[in-house]
């Protein structure tokens, strides 16, 4: 892999570069999911398009078509009130035609044979890009990067993954106009975060995509160290541009203060987030709930909600994870579906525990433990022991630790969760709070963002907003 | 008020969900439809809810029938009986919402939905949930132009006009696939170069290698049923669709009765998906496994025939599922956190038998630690636990919680099997079946785990999913058993292994011992017939031979006889059966006697007991017949007959024969007179008596479960 730029090196804007509008630098920010998306990943995209714009720049967004989301998890208004009103959103009318629900919107043949219908799609959308699900969606990106930098010449193309498509319209605007370029990379994509190891190898297409596209980034970015360091070493020379920008958390996410548990009422035990983890998984945690409360007698009068976005298209809110939901109400399991991001804190606030359901182990780090951490609660961890997550509740006073997925031992940790809600401390509830301070997403993203401000306009990357705004040091 | 129509094409997966949601649209004022394959009793729906229309398996309509047997779609099936039925077309005509519950439904709801214009057509309970919500709060918009209309009911002439043609197309291609013309050396050569000529659409080479590898089989040319597949496998990319044409070309030889021809290519390229699968889709990889596992195991090879392929050449046959990773991590040994402990001494043994199998072969057991002082026993059928039941039907579970770590299948287990587990100082498991792979998937704690393999588990997946590094003990009833099942299952010589003993079967020897009439002497008798391997075939070849010189020799088949509906090869054997029976009845050659409770009682009129079977573990009926003194004639079981345990070394030599011949010749001598008979049947009983009954065998079960003297 050879790139023939230093790292983070200021440009010299040149060639067939675009004359730029006005005297703020522009970068177009391609970021599928962006808000009013509610997705988890709307979060994180919301933050960095704010500090560029707060760092001075014309931001333009492309994402998809607000009907776009309606197939999968729907939208979050008030995810959209907290976009910086600067920001230009372009929004795609592409949508994923095998989440469409609409039985009149399907041919004879894909009625016959819905799920060979799906594959053959995904089939052909490999001739497109070497992604199945989003690679069909290559030309219509193309085309939306090209034209909004011939209507608005960008010095700096954001984009982050996934969907990795993306990265043919980087490289495309990239191989027409030399626009420089930044990939969030996120979770990575060759990196297997769910089995480890590598999931293509390079000399496949998408391994030849991945390693032409990341040569010439000026930076990538990663959540978390163990797949930065996997980038590091899959690819040496892109090794000073790697960086890990953490997911963190969102300050106005989380109560000032929590509510003093009443053991005579019982307790509320609360998960937020997507439900995208196996069934066994969830069910794990609901058998060792009930083990639980046939065991101790405050568990017994305690309740569980869970909030969150189950399934996509015709699965949503109707698979097998809704199923286990549904069959456990018996055992005070409440599913209210999910949450505006502006109720979030109000949730944390009157709960007494949390639960922490993850995939994965130590490639993943999630974006709810950040919140989680500095919500000031006791954490129940139902994840992998080796789990990134746990890096990051190491120390916390409140967390009953990582014990495997093994229904017994997460019961014990439900009664430890429950002892913790009743007799933690003030003072170790502000510990906790402290604990996850370093997280907040502003700080996490600002140097990051900084650093590719800096390679476009030259300016010291410094931990302050051009508009004046102090930000915390972050974590590389 | 909203008119919802739900149309079920398989059995429920979510049934809260859809209850939920049922409930949820009858509050929102909506009337709710559901139609097609819906059992409403298994759905347990509250009256009023819904009206459920049950579509008939089998309608009533010759030509309905007709059809659906030359439509290969389940989802096209299930359209035509829905709209064969007046009640769903009255539904269609005025319903607002069509729901499709799953994708075999799909179809259904798009040909209604031709039909009824003004009707949304959804997939999914959870769109129609928003549907129903927006119909109710009148936020609902449906923009469908008149011409849309128009379209839908010219594109029903036009797809009719279409099918018709595809109908003649496809009965013009089977025409050219006649055994006749596949049995031509020209026909079978042109067809094994269309199955693999360059450029053919994958689908369409798939379907076409199916159909003409088992029309192959069908016209008796198995060579070119291999060839042709080999040939259309080469030039198959993808692992899945590979696997998927070779099981299904596997699948539907087992459902002829014969041993696929290409059983080994099939279970190889199943496990290479497997191992495809398994880096990032443990779940997947846990099916595909099962799959081949099914193929690998099934009866037609191992039960409902005369040889099995794994008694053969065991290593060989299991070779593609040792090379297998998904199958090595199916049978990781976890082993137990801790050791068994030796019992409390200041309380009774706490011993727990359990079984999900036959339990005849409990009885003596439980008798016996019932009344020892010292002992308190629990007994638990896991058939008559509504819990553990249905646990035992899921062998796909086991399978997937051993290769993923994790299942909700696995967690159910933990669930109901812990208190006994916690309660137990020994847990004895009898059958190597599905409550002995439950039992290893928990961690038993201190308890000592013990288990009896009998006989037919041997030929099955069951003790590949069973982790020996969780058992203390496994009993085998015979040494023959044992060395087979060693080799066929590595766990059980490794370092983990249990330690394996060899304890002959419970048997309370002496209620047999009856005196016999004299015409007994002539009598042959052979109990248990309800299964292939019995081979009473070879009972009544024996008894040809003898009736060849004195007609007074007859044979009494005791039991009940095969199921022919258990596979197209049990049913062939059982019309040979069948026609050797319509010859030897009517002179009363042969007598069947169905299933008695008094065996004791049918046994002393029978003077010699015959054990045709290709392969036992012990013949319990064998050694009561020589009990009761009926002289013993024992087939060297074909399975056991090359290895260096089998009959031979379980019974006296005299007792056994290689052929039918050496056995008639044996009869003859030992029923030559009355002295003599009843002089070999008293040598018999004594021997059986003074080795296998119970009075002797329970001081083995004694030291098994007692170590020490305990009790």
């Amino acid at each position: 892999m050879q790139s023939r730029l230093p790292p983070l090196a200021a440009l010299t804007l040149a060639g067939r570069r675009r004359p730029r509008r006005g005297a703020r630098p522009h970068v177009i920010y391609l970021a599928i999911g962006f808000p009013p998306a509610a997705k988890s990943s709307a979060y994180r995209m919301r933050e960095t398009a704010n500090q560029f714009a707060a760092a001075g720049w014309d931001v333009t967004v492309i994402t998809l078509a607000d009907e776009s989301w309606e197939r999968e998890y729907g939208l979050d208004h008030t995810l959209s009130e907290g976009v910086d009103p600067r920001i230009v959103i372009e929004r795609l009318t592409l949508a994923r035609a095998d989440l469409e629900t609409d039985i009149r919107a399907f041919s004879e043949a894909r009625s016959l044979h819905p799920q060979q219908w799906i594959e053959q799609q995904r089939r052909q959308e490999l001739q497109t890009f070497p992604e199945p699900v989003f690679g069909g969606w290559r030309p219509e990106l193309e085309k939306a990067v090209l034209r909004v930098h011939r209507d608005h010449a960008a010095d700096l193309l954001m984009t982050t993954c996934a969907p990795y498509v993306n990265l043919a319209a980087t490289w495309r605007l990239w191989q027409e106009y030399r626009v420089p370029y930044v990939v969030d990379f996120r979770d990575g994509w060759s990196v297997d975060v769910i089995g480890g190891g590598a999931a293509f190898a390079k000399d496949s297409p998408a391994g030849r995509w991945e390693e032409k596209v990341l040569a010439e980034a000026r930076a990538v970015w990663c959540v978390n160290e163990p797949i930065a360091d996997f980038y590091r070493e899959r690819y040496p020379t892109l090794r000073d541009r790697v960086r890990v920008v953490r997911n963190g958390y969102d300050e106005d996410c989380v109560p000032g203060s929590t509510h003093r548990a009443d053991p005579a009422a019982g307790l509320t035990f609360g998960y937020l987030g997507s439900i995208n983890f196996s069934p066994a998984l969830l069910d794990s945690v609901l058998t060792a709930w009930r083990m639980a409360r046939r065991e101790h007698p405050l568990l017994a009068k305690s309740r569980f909600e869970v909030r969150g976005h189950i399934g996509a298209g015709a699965l949503r809110e109707a698979n097998a994870h809704m199923e286990l939901l549904r069959a456990a109400a018996g055992d005070s399991v409440e599913f209210g579906g999910p949450l505006a991001k502006a109720e979030v804190a109000a949730a944390y606030g009157r709960w007494d525990a949390l639960v922490l359901m993850l995939v994965g182990g130590r490639f993943v780090t999630s974006g709810k433990v950040y919140e989680y951490a500095a919500s000031g609660l006791p954490v129940v961890s139902a994840h992998e022991i080796d789990h990134d997550a746990a890096t990051v509740l190491a120390g916390h006073p409140l967390w009953t630790g990582a014990v495997g997925l093994d229904p017994r031992r997460l019961a014990d940790s439900f009664a430890v969760a429950a002892r913790l809600a009743v007799e933690a401390t003030d003072e170790q509830r502000a510990a906790a709070r402290a604990h996850a301070r370093r997280y907040t997403r502003r700080a996490q993203l600002a140097p990051a963002v900084a650093e590719a401000t800096a390679v476009v306009t030259g300016a010291a990357a410094t931990g302050h907003g051009s508009d004046g705004t102090s930000i915390e040091g972050g974590q590389a | 008020m909203t008119k919802v129509l739900i149309v079920v094409g398989e059995r429920p997966q979510q049934k809260s969900v859809l209850l939920e949601a049922l409930r949820r649209f009858r509050d929102q004022g909506a009337s709710i439809g559901i139609v097609g394959d819906v059992d409403s009793d298994a759905l347990a729906l509250d009256p009023g809810l819904a009206d459920v229309r049950a579509l008939p398996a089998e309608p009533a309509d010759p030509r309905l029938r007709r059809a659906l047997a030359r439509i290969p779609q389940p989802s096209r099936a299930l359209w035509l009986r829905a709209w064969a039925d007046p009640w769903t077309r009255r539904w269609v005509r005025t319903a607002d919402v069509l729901v499709a519950l799953d994708s075999t439904a799909v179809h259904a709801v798009w040909e209604m939905a031709q039909r009824q214009p003004r009707a949304d057509a959804c997939n999914g309970i959870g769109a129609a949930g928003r549907i129903v919500r927006a119909r109710q709060e009148g936020t609902h918009r449906v923009a469908r132009p008149a011409s849309e209309r128009l379209s839908a009911r010219a594109g029903i002439v036009v797809r009719g006009a279409r099918r018709a043609a595809v109908t003649g197309a496809r009965e013009s291609l089977e025409a050219a696939m006649a055994p006749a013309v596949l049995r031509s050396r020209i026909g079978g050569r042109l067809w094994r170069s269309a199955v693999a000529a360059p450029g053919l659409p994958e689908r369409v080479r798939v379907a076409l290698a199916y159909r003409v590898h088992l029309r192959s089989v069908q016209a008796g040319r198995p060579s070119l049923a291999a060839a042709t597949t080999a040939a259309a496998a080469d030039r198959i990319g993808g692992r899945k669709s590979r696997a998927d044409l070779l099981s299904r070309e596997a699948a539907g030889e087992l459902d002829l009765g014969q041993v696929p021809v290409c059983l080994t290519e099939a279970v190889a390229a199943e496990l290479a998906l497997a191992d495809e699968l398994l880096p990032r889709q443990k779940a997947r990889a846990a099916k595909s496994l099962y799959k081949a596992m099914r193929l690998l195991f099934h009866r037609v090879p191992h039960f409902d025939q005369l040889s099995s392929p794994l008694a053969e050449r065991p290593a060989e046959f299991l070779a593609p599922l040792r090379a297998s990773a998904t199958a090595r991590a199916l049978a990781t040994p976890r082993g137990r956190a801790t050791p068994a402990a030796t019992p409390a001494a200041d309380r009774p043994l706490r011993l727990l038998l359990m079984t999900n199998g036959n339990a005849h072969f409990l009885q003596e057991i439980k008798q016996r630690y019932a009344e020892t002082p010292g002992v308190e026993l629990r007994y638990l059928h896991l058939a008559d636990d509504p819990v553990a039941a249905p646990l035992t039907r899921n062998p796909a579970g086991i399978v997937e919680h051993l290769v993923a770590g994790q299942s909700e299948y696995g967690n159910r287990v933990e669930e109901w099997l812990r208190p006994h587990v916690d309660w137990a100082d020994t847990l004895f498991v009898d059958w190597c079946v599905a409550a002995a792979a439950m039992t290893t998937l928990v961690d038993p704690g201190d308890t000592r785990v013990v288990m009896r393999l009998h006989s037919f588990e041997a030929f099955s997946y069951w003790p590949h999913l069973i982790d020996f590094s969780r058992v203390d003990d496994l009993v085998f009833v015979s040494d023959h058993l044992r060395d087979l099942t060693c080799e066929v299952v590595p766990a059980l010589t490794g370092e983990q292994a249990p330690r394996l003993h060899v304890i002959p079967n419970a048997m309370d020897l002496r209620r047999f011992d009856r005196p016999k009439a004299p015409s007994a002497r002539f009598a042959l008798g052979l109990i248990g017939t309800s299964a292939v391997a019995k081979d009473p075939r070879w009972a009544i070849e024996v008894l040809r031979r003898l009736r060849a010189d004195d007609e007074r020799y007859r044979l009494m088949l005791v039991g009940g006889g095969l199921d022919p509906k258990a596979s197209e090869s049990v049913r062939r054997y059982q019309a040979a059966l069948s026609a050797d029976l319509a010859e030897l009845e009517p002179s009363g050659a042969v007598i069947r006697i169905g299933h008695v409770d008094d065996v004791p009682g049918v046994l002393s009129d029978l003077g010699v007991i015959l054990s045709s079977s290709v392969r036992e573990s012990f013949h319990c009926a064998l050694v009561e017949g020589a009990a009761s003194g009926a002289v013993p004639v024992v087939r060297d079981w074909p399975f056991f007959a090359g290895r260096e345990t089998g009959a031979r070394t379980l019974f006296p030599a005299d007792w056994v024969v290689g052929t039918p011949a050496e056995a008639a010749e044996r009869i003859r001598a030992a029923t030559a007179s009355e002295d003599v008979w009843r002089a070999e049947g008293a040598a018999a009983a004594g021997h059986a008596t003074k080795t296998w009954d119970w009075s002797v065998v329970q001081h083995d079960f004694d030291e098994l479960f007692l170590p020490g003297g305990r009790g």
